[in-house]
């Protein structure tokens, strides 16, 4: 993984001392609340419902044993013993004092981590395939590109205040398990006509109040002017995008308003009076940035592993985590385990101090020392050999982190809503708590397949809820909570919204509704359709049907 | 009636305006505040910025939120409702 130089190490540090010395001024009184709110928020500090919330950036989901380790530290010294991972693969920790915080970005600094640019209105995390450099359809590596884009989007004087936040996400394959069309930019890589990498852009997708799927905008923008070509997008919405209306300052709706047509030709415009030579990313620099992505070194192994394949005979609980979260490897030998952060009755995306220094044991000891954080709020070992996967499930399950749900119906993506978030309408946790006990059972959940839950406590969209094969949103009628339930949302490369199917349900009301369309898809599914397929050859209808049939029966 | 609320300062924790001015943690603890003494509060926190974040007013029923906000203000009161800080904070009673 990369590791800081010296001008990463000075710029994170330098940063601190300046945020200390803002804290300092906020604590005499010297500087007013709003005078100190953009300058915490520019260090990814929060002030939610009952405390700051820190939210700390983890450059595009990797992470190495020993910033697991210190964000234990963190938990546990400055917070209430734990974290919450979210869908920007960041951690928020929900309890830090104000006079802490200095300290705590200084711990996080010891382990080259920070929070710039995890808010405000500039390019947040990149974030990327949870799979990079393992999955076997992949064409290159996105990390690198990541890499670059981090350091060249980090503290850019000209897109340090832009109308509204700017979201990025890299993929590698034709396969998206990023939801980049969901992102401000979306970058796919591709081969280019020269046979070089190449990048499929699409632009102006975005969730939230008014949610749009990102258009292609350029087909193959070779690598070598990628930061080019982004610097133009971001100029022309920097220029041209609405600063009137906070509602209507993304990029997505500059997009919408002017047509990806009109769009394109205005990016063109800004490209050509570039000045190109500041922005073609040397090749040398690649290959520098390249190297800290080499493959770890993987030992030549069979396919197969004798005391795997007969652990897996042997134990069903353990064939059945294998089942559903053991992930191919394009090395022979190895797997990907994906840590379930979502057991049944717990909160999406929370993990224990005491969980995290289990993780970090594990990464060190079986995954070349890393572990990554996907966007759907749950963990990768990216890297363990299929002989030693058994002792790592064994682990994890003595520290309940062994739930065998990896992008089943109860793997649901939610934001931390009203329990915490002062923007929230209605709880998302509770929710999602209900479900994961309603379709607790193991059997069914196997026999749904692969079903994505998205839930959100307001329109803001944090849990992703547009893109939710079955999403979910709270949403506040005269003070009661109530959720607005979506079906047919799609993150990957056939993105699409979900269809609102009817009137918002009072919470205890959810969790059955859900079910019902679920029990109606396994009766209507042709022979091995998923979920999400079966909704997009016979629409929102018959799922409709299920959720309100008794519902308007009983009324 | 009406309560006054804000976050404070130096933890962000929610907090009340009590008795004789005090800052109190429990909205069992806040004073009840008529339409005059709500207004008098509010200038009263907003000139104590060192202690007071964002104060402002909610409706209550002898000290039960019960204006649009009430569930908010209800979680606000109590913490989050699920979840790891709960089990903390049973750890630091026992």
């Amino acid at each position: 993984m990369y590791r800081y130089d010296e001008f990463d190490a000075a710029l994170v540090r330098e940063r601190i001392a300046e945020f200390s010395d803002q804290v300092n001024r906020r604590s005499s009184g010297e500087l007013t609340e709003d005078e100190f709110k953009p300058l915490r928020l520019m260090n990814g500090v929060y002030l939610q419902l009952h405390a700051y919330m820190a939210r700390i950036a983890v450059p595009y989901g990797v992470m190495n044993s020993r910033q697991m380790r210190q964000l234990a530290h963190v938990a546990r010294t400055y917070d209430k013993g734990y974290g919450h991972f979210t869908t920007r693969t960041n951690i928020q920790f929900n309890w830090p004092a104000l006079q802490d915080l200095p300290a705590i970005l200084s711990d996080l600094a010891d382990v080259e981590m920070h929070a710039i640019q995890t808010s405000g209105n500039c390019i947040r995390n990149v974030t990327t395939d949870v799979f990079a450099g393992v999955a076997t359809d992949e064409i290159e590596d996105p990390r690198p590109w990541c890499e670059i884009i981090r350091q060249w989007s980090t503290i850019h004087p000209e897109f340090s205040f832009l109308p509204r936040k700017f979201k990025i996400a890299v993929i590698g394959a034709a396969k998206d398990r990023a939801a980049i069309r969901t992102h401000d930019v979306g970058l796919q890589i591709v081969c280019g006509e020269d046979g070089e990498t190449a990048f499929r852009v699409f632009v102006g997708g975005g969730q939230g109040r008014l949610p749009h799927i990102a258009q292609e905008i350029a087909s193959a923008v070779p690598g070598q002017s990628l930061l080019a070509y982004l610097t133009a997008i971001l100029r022309a919405y920097n220029l041209l995008g609405r600063r009137d209306n906070i509602h209507k300052a993304r990029i997505k709706i500059l997009v919408a308003a002017v047509g990806i047509d009109a769009f394109r030709e205005e990016v063109e415009r800004q490209y050509e009076i570039l000045r190109l030579e500041d922005l073609r990313i040397p090749e040398a620099e690649l290959a520098r940035i390249q190297a800290y992505f080499t493959p770890p070194p993987f030992a030549d192994l069979p396919a197969t592993s004798p005391a795997y394949d007969a652990a897996r005979r042997l134990n069903a609980e353990f064939a059945r985590f294998i089942r559903s979260n053991l992930r191919e490897h394009k090395q022979a030998g190895y797997g990907a385990i994906i840590i379930s952060l979502k057991p049944v009755d717990g909160v999406p995306g929370d993990i224990t101090a005491d969980q995290m220094e289990v993780v970090a044991d594990l990464a060190e000891r079986f995954s070349f020392d890393e572990v990554r954080a996907s966007y759907e709020q749950n963990l990768v070992l990216p890297h363990v050999r299929l002989e030693d996967v058994h002792a790592v499930w064994s682990r994890l399950r003595k520290t309940g982190l062994a739930t065998a749900n990896a992008d089943l119906a109860t793997d649901i993506i939610a934001c931390p809503g009203l329990d915490y978030c002062s923007l929230a309408n209605a709880r998302s946790i509770p929710v999602a708590q209900a479900l994961s006990r309603q379709l607790a059972d193991a059997d069914l959940q196997e026999k749904l397949g692969p079903v994505r839950i998205n839930i959100s406590g307001c329109i803001n969209a944090c849990g992703h809820h547009h893109v939710g094969h079955i999403g979910v949103l709270g949403v506040d009628r005269k003070g009661e909570e109530y959720y607005q339930i979506t079906v047919g949302g799609s993150p990957d490369e056939q993105a699409a919204l979900g269809e609102i199917v009817g009137r918002s349900l009072p919470a205890e009301e959810v969790a059955p509704a859900i079910a019902r369309a679920l029990d109606r898809y396994l009766e209507i599914r042709a022979e091995g359709e998923l979920f999400i397929d079966t909704v997009r050859r016979l629409g929102a209808d018959p799922f409709r049907t299920a959720i309100y049939e008794p519902i308007d029966a009983a009324a | 009636m009406k309560l006054l609320t804000a976050n404070r300062l130096n933890d962000g924790r929610v907090i009340y305006l009590g008795e004789a001015d005090a800052v109190v943690e429990s909205i069992d603890a806040a004073r009840l505040l008529d339409e005059a003494a709500a207004e008098t509060a509010l200038a009263l926190a907003q000139s104590r910025p060192a202690v007071f974040v964002n104060p402002y007013l909610i409706e209550v029923e002898s000290r039960t939120p019960s204006g649009r906000d009430r569930l908010k203000e209800s979680i606000r009161s109590t913490g989050p409702t699920v979840g790891h800080s709960l089990a903390f904070a049973r750890n630091e009673t026992a």
